[in-house]
């Protein structure tokens, strides 16, 4: 690869291809994919770029949960100790947190392995899918929230 | 990334059989739909539950089976994942090789450490570090 440039402005002048086409290792041409900045916005955007959002939070959480673990096999002491935290308005917030990204896994990787499939691929199925699967996991961490407050498992 | 890049007739070897571990990873996040929605199910449960309700709920198998086998795919799972965004993002061969390695370790040790307290858990076993016998 010689030059990055995407603007095919620079190739007019001097015929040069090197900003369009980049060479395979076996010596045949193939079009250089122009990058972020070339595309208008779209949802499906958003929702691919927050899906390797939610892959790295969710190694986060299952950090955090293998930490719940160890307290527990620490016994009832450590125990009481994450029990606190997790009370605390920071530990609730957390909590929060993890929800929402248990949902954006579970709504985006169900997005994910549809188009996998070959499904779902044209404008109005990609575009409602990323739409749940960007703007789902809020209300759905909200009212799971609110069925845990209402069924006395969480008290302020 | 691993080792030079081979060819046959111009072509790389990997273009014939690279598909191999985006199936394994498709099929570790297929598996981690059901098993999501049981965490879900099971956060819900376990919230408030304290000490002695979470240890009850250990001590069925069922559970503790399940526990162990969504541990062990996320972190398959998220092996693979990492393994993509590195070969996206990192260029240098030996940096990626080193943060390959590092995240093999790390998935590895964190899958080992989720079944050894969940049986630990399941068995009853007494609280650490009091319970290693010595």
């Amino acid at each position: 690869m010689t030059s990055v440039s995407n603007n095919p402005a620079d190739t007019d002048k001097t015929g040069d291809l090197s900003a369009q086409v980049v060479m395979q290792p076996n010596g045949r041409p193939r079009p250089l994919s122009p990058h972020l900045q070339t595309w208008r916005w779209h949802v499906t955007m958003t929702a691919s770029i927050l899906f390797r959002i939610t892959i790295g939070a969710a190694s986060v959480a299952a950090i955090i949960l293998v930490g719940w673990l160890a307290a527990l096999a620490f016994g009832p002491d450590a125990y009481a100790g994450v029990l606190a935290f997790a009370a605390s308005p920071f530990g609730l917030f957390i909590g929060f947190g993890l929800t929402v990204v248990l949902f954006s896994f579970l709504l985006n990787g169900a997005r994910h392995l549809i188009n996998d499939l070959g499904q779902g691929l044209t404008l109005k199925p990609a575009n409602l899918m990323s739409n749940i699967a960007v703007w789902g996991p809020i209300p759905l961490a909200v009212l799971f929230w609110v069925l845990l407050f209402a069924t006395g498992r969480v008290s302020l | 990334m691993s080792g030079a890049a081979r060819f046959h007739k111009g072509v790389k070897i990997s273009e014939r059989h690279g598909a191999g571990e985006w199936k394994t990873e498709k099929l570790a996040l297929a598996a981690l739909m059901p098993l999501g929605l049981w965490v879900l199910s099971s956060v819900f449960t376990l919230t408030g539950a304290g000490y002695a309700g979470v240890m009850a709920w250990f001590g069925s198998w069922l559970n503790a089976g399940l526990a162990i086998v969504t541990a062990l795919v996320f972190f398959g799972f998220a092996t693979l994942a990492w393994k993509v965004i590195i070969e996206d993002y990192i260029h240098k061969p030996g940096t990626s090789r080193v943060l390959m390695a590092v995240l093999n370790v790390v998935c590895l040790l964190l899958a080992a450490a989720s079944v050894f307290f969940i049986v630990r858990l399941a068995l009853g076993s007494a609280p650490l570090p009091a319970g290693l016998g010595f």
